[in-house]
C-alpha cells in the first residue's frame, strides 16, 4: 500500500511516501525550488517520492494531508470577522489563496498529478503527534504538540498506546507559544517562521529581566495552560504580529540589520525562559496525568533544542522522541502514518532512526557534475579519503561534505554538511566570514560518535537529529571552544555508525589527529538559501564561497 | 563534436559555442527540468476523450518500446501502436514490436511500403550530402499525423530521449531544431536534395520539403501534440531497459549504431555518410546534450558512438538500392 503524505500552503511544504508502513522517501519542497521554507504545492517533492519509491503515480492508493482544511478555514473566517475591520487587508490577501488551492485540494491533486483516489485530511495536531509517536520506538508515550496554530489548536496534550492516539486537551488560537515565539522573533528583527533559532541563540547572551512582563501578557496556570492577553498581539489585525501595547511594554522593535543591545538580548532570554518554564509546567502535568515516562513531542516549538534539553533535564520523563522534521514538514509523515496505522488499522512496524530520506546521487552522477564544470579533482577509495579529509579539517580547512541521501527536516545531519575544526575558536569566525555570514552569536553544532558522546557532553538522551542541547562537560569546554556556546551548551548530533558509517569513521580518523572525535557540522548552504540538494548546487556553493574543499562521495576538490 | 566543423568555435576557456549557448539557455530556462507530473498534466488533458488516447510510434528499440509500455501500464492509457517498415527494418526490431503489442494487448497498426526506396537510392547515387534519416523521418511523421487524423488521436508519442530537445517549442517540431548550428548544415543538405533532386521524380510530387511543412499540413487537418515520456521521466535506459526485457521480452539487437540502440539497416549508411560529409552524426548531437545534462559521461558517449560496422555491411544494404561503396 502506497500513501503519499503532503504538507503545504503555510510554510515548509513537504511530501513523503509511506510504502507498506515504511517511510521510503521524505523531502521538503524548498530543496528543489530553492525557496527557503517554501509553502508551494510540493510538486517536485512528490515527483521525487514517487521516483524513490519505485512506483508510478497510478499506484498511489491514498493521499494524506496534514490538516483539515475546512476546519482551518472556519477558524480563519471567524478570526477575520472577529478582527474586522483591522483584518480587512489580510482578508483580501488570504481568501483568494484559500479558494484557488487550499479548499479544493482533491482537484489540485487531480490537476497536478492525475490523482483521483481518496484524499484523507488528518487534524493538524494529530498529524504532528503521529509524526512523532508512530515512528518512535515507544509502545506507549505521553504526547505534547506545540506550534503556531493548526486548525484551532496551538498546544495539545495526549497519550498514545499501541495504535491508539488520544488528544485529551487542547489550547486554542490565539493562545499560542509558537506564535508568541514568532512574534518576538519578528520584534527582534528576524524573519518569523524561520528566524526562531536565531532568537534562541541570542537568548543565551541576555538575562531574563523581562520575565515579569511576559507574565503580565500571558497568564499561565499550574498545569501549564495559558491565556494570552490579546491586546498585546495583532496576529490578524494588520502588518505586525505585535500591538502598540506590546511596544509600550518592551520598547521599539529592533530593525533588521541594526545592532543588538542588551535589551534585545534580555528580551530574547526572557522569552526563552518563559517558554521553557511553561513547557515544563505542561510536561509535569502531562506526566502526572499519563504516568508515562516516554514523551513524544512535535510541532515547530520543539525545534527549540534548548527547551527540549530542559524538558529532559527537569521533568520525570526518561526518554523523549523528536523526529527530525518536528515542524510542519514532518507532519506530512504524521498524516501518512496515521492513515496507515490508525485509520487503515495496520500494525506499527517502522521506527524513524535516521533522516536520510531525500535524493541521493550516484558516484557516476557526481563525476559527471564535476567533469561538466571542468574542475580538477582527485578520486579516492573510502579508506584513503577519510584520513585525508580528517587531515584537512585538522589543518583548519573548511570542508563541504556531500554524501548519500539528503536529510529530511531543517538540520544538515552529515550528508549535506560543512565540516570544520571544533578545537579552534577561530573557526567560528572563519566559517562566518568565508561561508555562512551568520549572526556572530549563533553557535556552531558539533557531531560526535554516539558511543563517545558522554565523554564530551552531559547526555541524558542521544541526539541523532540535533534537537537537544546538553552541557559540554566542564573538562572538555576548553578543548572544544568552537562549539561551546556562551551558556556552555552545544547543539549536539550523535552519529550512529549503523546509519552513517562514513561520517562515523571520519570522526574516528579525526580523533587520531586531534585527540577528540568531535567536528563542527553546519548546514551546507549559503546565507538565505535552503540546504543544497544536488552535486551541481554543492559545487556552485563551493565555488561561490570561501569553502576550502569539497568532498562529493569519494571525490575531493581542493582550492589552490 | 568536431572542432573543424565550420559552425563550431572554441573559445579561450576551451568551450565551444554550442556549450556556451547551452549554458545561456539553461540559465534562461531557470534550470527547471520537466517533471513527470508535467507529463501527467498533458496526458490528463486528452485521456479518455477518444477511442485511442495516443498513437505510439514504435521502432522496436528500447526507447519507443518503453514508451508504449509506459503509456499502457504506467499511465493507463489506451494506445494505438504504429510501426512502419520501409523495407530496411531489422527482424529483431519487428519481433520486439510483436512481443510488445501482444503482451500489452494493445491495438497495432503495421504499415509496410517500398514508397521511399527510390528516394533513398537517389540520395546515394546523386552524391547528395542529404542525411537519409531526414526524409525518412519527414515521411514517417507525415504518416503518423495521417493515422492520428484518421483515428482522431490527440497525442502522438515517440521514444525520443533527453538528448533530443526537451524544449516545448522544439518538441512540436518533432525532436530537433534544424536551425540550431549543430543541425544547420545537415538540414540544409536535405532541403537542397528535396528541392532539386526530387523535381524530376513525379512519384514524390507533393512530398513535404521539411518537418515544418509536415506540421503545417498536419495542423490544417488534425491537431496532435507530439511528445515523449522520456523527456519527463526521472530515470533513463538504465531503468527501463531492464523493465522491458522482463515485461515485454525485449532483446537488444546484435549490431546497431549507436551501441545499444535499435536502428534500421539504412542507418548504417546514414552514419557513414554523415561522418564522411560533416564529421559527425545527429547521434553525436544527441549524445552531446546528454553529456551537458549529466546523463552520460563523455567516455560513455564516445564508446556508444564508436563505429562498429564495416563496408561489407554497408554494401549488403546498399545493393538493395543499386549502390556500391568502394
Amino acid at each position: 500500500m502506497n500513501i503519499l503524505g503532503i504538507s503545504c500552503y503555510y510554510h515548509d511544504s513537504a511530501a513523503c511516501l509511506v510504502k507498506d508502513g515504511v517511510v521510503v522517501a521524505a523531502v521538503q519542497e524548498e530543496r528543489f525550488n530553492r525557496i527557503k521554507n517554501s509553502s508551494d504545492f510540493p510538486r517536485n517533492a512528490i515527483n521525487y517520492c514517487v521516483q524513490a519509491g519505485n512506483i508510478s503515480f497510478s499506484e498511489i492508493d491514498y493521499v494524506a494531508f496534514y490538516e483539515k482544511t475546512y476546519l482551518k478555514f472556519s477558524r480563519v473566517i471567524f478570526d477575520h470577522i472577529h478582527s474586522f475591520p483591522f483584518s480587512y487587508v489580510n482578508f483580501l490577501q488570504s481568501i483568494p489563496q484559500w479558494l484557488q488551492d487550499r479548499l479544493i485540494l482533491p482537484l489540485i491533486l487531480k490537476k497536478e498529478m492525475g490523482f483521483e483516489g481518496k484524499t484523507v485530511f488528518i487534524k493538524h495536531h494529530l498529524a504532528h503527534a503521529s509524526s512523532s509517536y508512530l515512528v518512535s520506538p515507544f509502545e506507549e508515550a505521553a504526547l505534547l504538540i506545540a506550534d503556531g496554530v493548526g486548525e484551532y489548536a496551538t498546544t495539545s496534550y495526549g497519550y498514545a498506546k499501541g495504535r491508539d492516539i488520544k488528544i485529551h486537551q487542547e489550547i486554542h488560537y490565539p493562545d499560542s507559544l509558537g506564535l508568541l515565539y514568532s512574534t518576538l522573533t519578528a520584534f527582534l528583527g528576524f524573519k518569523a517562521n524561520s528566524g526562531e533559532g536565531t532568537t534562541m541563540a541570542l537568548a543565551s547572551f541576555g538575562k531574563p529581566v523581562y520575565l515579569d512582563k511576559f507574565h503580565e501578557m500571558i497568564d499561565v496556570k499550574d498545569d501549564g495552560s495559558f491565556r494570552m492577553n490579546p491586546k498585546y498581539f495583532g496576529f490578524n489585525k494588520g502588518k505586525f504580529m505585535y500591538s502598540r501595547h506590546f511596544i509600550k511594554l518592551f520598547g521599539e522593535p529592533r530593525k533588521q540589520g541594526a545592532e543588538y543591545d542588551e535589551r534585545h538580548k534580555d528580551i530574547a532570554a526572557s522569552l526563552q525562559l518563559f517558554v521553557e518554564q511553561t513547557l515544563i509546567k505542561i510536561v509535569h502535568y502531562l506526566h502526572r496525568e499519563t504516568g508515562s515516562t516516554n514523551l513524544c513531542v512535535a510541532g515547530g516549538v520543539f525545534l527549540n533544542c534548548v527547551a527540549n534539553q530542559k524538558i529532559l533535564e527537569q521533568t520525570a520523563f526518561n526518554r523523549i522522541f523528536i523526529q527530525p522534521g518536528a515542524g510542519d514538514a514532518g507532519s506530512s509523515i504524521g498524516a501518512a502514518m496515521y492513515l496507515y496505522n490508525c485509520i487503515l488499522d495496520n500494525p506499527r512496524q517502522y521506527i524513524l532512526e535516521h533522516a536520510y530520506l531525500g535524493p541521493g546521487y550516484s558516484e557516476e552522477q557526481i563525476r559527471r557534475s564535476v567533469l561538466n564544470k571542468n574542475l580538477k579533482y582527485t578520486e579516492y577509495t573510502e579508506e584513503e579519503l577519510l584520513p585525508k579529509v580528517a587531515g584537512l579539517i585538522h589543518n583548519m580547512k573548511t570542508v563541504g561534505w556531500f554524501q548519500g541521501r539528503l536529510e529530511f527536516g531543517p538540520r544538515a545531519l552529515g550528508n549535506r554538511s560543512i565540516l570544520a575544526n571544533a578545537t579552534n575558536v577561530e573557526m567560528v569566525n572563519v566559517l562566518n566570514a568565508r561561508i555562512k555570514h551568520r549572526e556572530w552569536f549563533r553557535p556552531f553544532a558539533p557531531i560526535v560518535p554516539e558511543e563517545r558522546a558522554n565523554e564530551y557532553f552531559e547526555m541524558i538522551n542521544m541526539s541523532p537529529f540535533m534537537l537537544l542541547a546538553p552541557k559540554v562537560k566542564e573538562h572538555t569546554r576548553t578543548l572544544l571552544p568552537a562549539i561551546t556556546h556562551v551558556d556552555d551548551t552545544a547543539r549536539v548530533q550523535t552519529v550512529i555508525k549503523e546509519h552513517n558509517p562514513k561520517l562515523h569513521q571520519l570522526l574516528l580518523e579525526y580523533e587520531k589527529l586531534s585527540g577528540v572525535p568531535v567536528i563542527i557540522n553546519t548546514s551546507f548552504n549559503l546565507q538565505g538559501e535552503p540546504i543544497v540538494n544536488t552535486p551541481d548546487e554543492a559545487i556552485r556553493d563551493y565555488l561561490n564561497s570561501g569553502m576550502d574543499c569539497l568532498v562529493l562521495g569519494n571525490i575531493l576538490l581542493e582550492k589552490e | 563534436m568536431p572542432e573543424h566543423k565550420p559552425d563550431v568555435y572554441i573559445n579561450d576557456e576551451g568551450l565551444c559555442n554550442l556549450c556556451v549557448t547551452y549554458d545561456i539557455m539553461k540559465k534562461l530556462e531557470d534550470n527547471k527540468k520537466p517533471l513527470e507530473t508535467d507529463f501527467i498534466k498533458i496526458l490528463n488533458k486528452y485521456k479518455g476523450k477518444q477511442k485511442y488516447d495516443c498513437l505510439v510510434m514504435c521502432s522496436g528499440g528500447k526507447d519507443s518500446t518503453s514508451s508504449l509500455y509506459y503509456m499502457k501500464k504506467r499511465y493507463k492509457l489506451n494506445p494505438l501502436a504504429f510501426t512502419f517498415d520501409h523495407g530496411f527494418e531489422k527482424e529483431e526490431a519487428m519481433e520486439n514490436i510483436r512481443n510488445a503489442v501482444d503482451l500489452l494487448e494493445v491495438d497495432f497498426l503495421f504499415f509496410k511500403s517500398t514508397y521511399m526506396k527510390e528516394m533513398f537510392s537517389k540520395i546515394f547515387t546523386s552524391g547528395s550530402k542529404a542525411v537519409v534519416c531526414h526524409p525518412c523521418s519527414i515521411w514517417y511523421m507525415d504518416l503518423a499525423f495521417d493515422v492520428a487524423a484518421r483515428y482522431d488521436i490527440p497525442l502522438i508519442v515517440a521514444g525520443w530521449t533527453k538528448g533530443q530537445s526537451t524544449n516545448q517549442g522544439v518538441m512540436s517540431k518533432c525532436g530537433c531544431n534544424i536551425h540550431a548550428p549543430e543541425f544547420k548544415a545537415m538540414a540544409q543538405s536535405t532541403i537542397d536534395f528535396l528541392i532539386t533532386e526530387l523535381s524530376d521524380m513525379p512519384k514524390y510530387k507533393g512530398f513535404p520539403k521539411s518537418m515544418e511543412e509536415v506540421l503545417k499540413r498536419a495542423n490544417k487537418k488534425h491537431k496532435s501534440m507530439v511528445i515523449s515520456p522520456h523527456w519527463f521521466l526521472p530515470f533513463g535506459p538504465e531503468v527501463y531497459v531492464e523493465t522491458i526485457k522482463k515485461e515485454l521480452k525485449w532483446k537488444a539487437p546484435d549490431l546497431s549504431y549507436p551501441g545499444g540502440s535499435t536502428n534500421c539497416l539504412l542507418n548504417f549508411i546514414s552514419v557513414y555518410n554523415s561522418v564522411k560529409y560533416f564529421g559527425y552524426t545527429h547521434y553525436h548531437v544527441e549524445a552531446s546534450k546528454m553529456i551537458r545534462e549529466g546523463y552520460l559521461s563523455r567516455e560513455e558517449a564516445m564508446k556508444q558512438l564508436e563505429i562498429n560496422f564495416d563496408k561489407k555491411l554497408l554494401n549488403s544494404v546498399a545493393e538493395k538500392l543499386n549502390y556500391h561503396f568502394d
